[in-house]
């Protein structure tokens, strides 16, 4: 699988979902032993030390981890949106559909943006752009597949796919600008927009976080329903665990650029290998109660090597 | 314990005739003295609103805010505005990136003329070892420090002038969970040993049923449920209190318990 296939990305700027399927081990995205550094003023400074993740079709994967644990990063390469910034040094490798990331070139690469991969943000609002009204937006990431479809078929489609979300009033809401709508209603949108393509793999970058309890609970709920009805893979990555359990189906949890625990939802919460994730989980207040948790945020034994579940025999070590 | 700090029947009417928003509605509600006291709500509920008036930010539209029995005018005076410190929710915008840690901390000993200049300066070192940093950090630049330091800083500087009550807004959401742990714990810390009252703003409402005495539930602007904390997260009284606790994204299985238990009673009401 690592072996760089010349021509394996030709045909990849025409859009034709899961016709790629050359991987061996099935795996929609695989990453191995990926790691990154950037070049700065002060000097060479690795983020990322050797990555390896692989999502299956259909499968939701978290990424659990604190901010600039290289969450974010990890993203932004599978996206291949990093391979344009001079200055980060990326070595390892990324397969999507099979295809190695790093033979593609950038339009190669933006191709398979909006098409058959995309990304929700954290922050709903600003990653709608606030001089198009929504209408507008929708029409062009519909076009991303379809470059002649005319505006009023574009419109219909968006309309459906809006009420596919819940929004009441689509007609409205599509001739609406982003800051007349509320938070909720803009991840709703957001949500409509990264599936309207059926991609086979969506980014999730804290999605919700922006938004308040009762808002977050729906909007996950619903991310979960559409991904199960488009049969799209996610990559999900939060540093909220409550919300990773309830989402989850398979956890990473990611500590300063290494994986430190990996393993199906179920078995690394209910029995925590690493030390790291189990300060994490202690570090998070029970609505049940308990008090304050008393937790070091930082500790030797963090550092430990990646504790995997995977074994047939639950919390083997690896 | 007497109240240091009593609302009554405020209300804030933004905009006028048929635009105007009810964003506070006729909200009485006494602080106690060394309390904290937990204001949730979901956003738009008039959270921060609140909060604003009480810090006097904001005039209310009528109603009075009374600290230590005394009405507090809508022009407040030096004495008032040191009496009220505010913690707000991101510290990298709150802290003014061009001055150095000490002089933001040192700002409102400034303002209030506490002290000279040599007392303010071991002021200044003192509630950042309160707080937990190392004095000498009050040199750097906020941008040199970590979020959690940041916060920490805040907090300093809410801490610096001596006063009672402190509004916190939101102070560990932007922060990452184990660095809100040791925050928390610091604010749980600092009450007990100074004797200070905390308005603690939220919607994390398991970080509420571990650090707050009582609870005030908000929704659309009005004050819908008040109780002690074990009695509102036991037997919430109102609906919306039982969707917002049930709401929360759970961990334990003690949890899912305390949610599955919470949901049924709902909907057999």
């Amino acid at each position: 699988m690592s072996a760089n296939r010349p021509g394996s990305g030709e045909d990849t700027g025409s859009v034709k979902n899961g016709s790629m399927e050359r991987n061996s081990s099935g795996a929609l995205l695989d990453i191995r032993d990926l790691h990154l550094g950037f070049r700065g003023y002060t000097g060479y400074t690795k983020v990322l030390h050797g990555i390896s993740l692989s999502i299956n079709r259909g499968q939701r994967v978290a990424l659990v981890g604190e901010s600039g644990s290289g969450k974010s990063v990890t993203a932004r390469i599978v996206l291949g949106l990093l391979q344009e910034t001079r200055t980060a040094r990326i070595t390892g490798d990324v397969e999507f559909q099979g295809n190695d990331m790093s033979s593609l070139n950038a339009s190669q690469r933006r191709a398979l943006r909006g098409t058959r991969m995309s990304m929700i943000f954290q922050d709903p609002t600003s990653a709608l752009n606030p001089v198009f009204t929504i209408g507008y937006q929708f029409t062009e990431v519909l076009r991303r597949v379809d470059e002649k479809l005319s505006k009023e078929a574009a419109y219909l489609r968006a309309a459906e796919l809006l009420h596919t979300v819940s929004i009441p009033d689509p007609a409205r809401v599509l001739d609406a600008y982003s800051f007349q709508l509320s938070g909720g209603m803009n991840q709703r949108i957001i949500i409509a927009m990264a599936l309207a393509n059926s991609p086979s793999l969506l980014i999730a970058d804290e999605p919700g976080t922006a938004l308040d309890v009762t808002v977050q609970a729906q909007t996950l709920q619903l991310m979960h329903d559409m991904v199960a009805t488009h049969n799209t893979a996610v990559l999900f990555i939060s540093h909220n665990l409550g919300v990773v359990r309830e989402f989850a189906d398979r956890v990473y949890v990611i500590y300063r650029g290494r994986i430190v625990e990996e393993g199906a939802t179920q078995s690394v919460f209910e029995s925590p290998g690493h030390a790291y994730t189990r300060a994490l989980m202690a570090a998070v207040p029970r609505v049940t109660g308990g008090g304050i948790p008393d937790i070091d945020d930082e500790s030797a034994d963090f550092h430990d090597p990646c504790f995997t579940h995977d074994s047939p025999i639950a919390g083997t070590e690896s | 314990m007497s109240a240091i700090l009593s609302l009554k029947g405020l209300n804030k009417v933004f905009g006028r005739g048929r635009s105007a928003v009810h964003a506070v509605k006729d909200v009485s509600l006494d602080v106690a003295q060394g309390e904290c006291l937990a204001i949730v709500g979901e956003s738009g509920s008039g959270k921060t609103t609140l909060a604003n008036m009480i810090l006097g930010v904001i005039p209310a539209s009528s109603g009075s805010i009374e600290l230590n029995g005394v009405a507090l005018p809508h022009k407040r005076t030096l004495e008032h505005r040191r009496a009220i410190q505010l913690v707000q929710q991101n510290p990298l915008s709150s802290l003014n990136p061009k001055r150095s840690v000490g002089a933001s901390v040192r700002l409102g000993l400034d303002v209030y003329e506490i002290g000279d200049r040599a007392d303010r300066e071991g002021k200044v070192e003192a509630v950042l070892s309160d707080v937990g940093l190392d004095p000498e950090l009050r040199k750097r630049s906020p941008a040199a420090l970590s979020g959690g330091q940041r916060q920490r800083v805040a907090i300093a500087r809410a801490l610096a002038c001596d006063s009672r009550l402190i509004v916190l807004d939101e102070p560990t959401s932007a922060l990452d969970v184990l660095v809100q742990a040791r925050v928390l714990r610091l604010l749980d810390t600092l009450r007990r040993e100074k004797g200070l009252t905390y308005l603690f703003i939220t919607h994390d409402l398991s970080v509420v049923r571990n650090i707050a005495d009582r609870v005030a539930v908000f929704n659309a602007g009005s004050l819908v449920e008040f109780a002690d904390t074990e009695t509102l997260f036991n037997s919430p009284q109102q609906d919306y209190t039982r969707q917002l606790i049930s709401a929360v994204p759970v961990l334990s299985a003690e949890e899912l318990n305390f949610r599955s238990a919470l949901q049924s009673r709902e909907h057999k009401e």
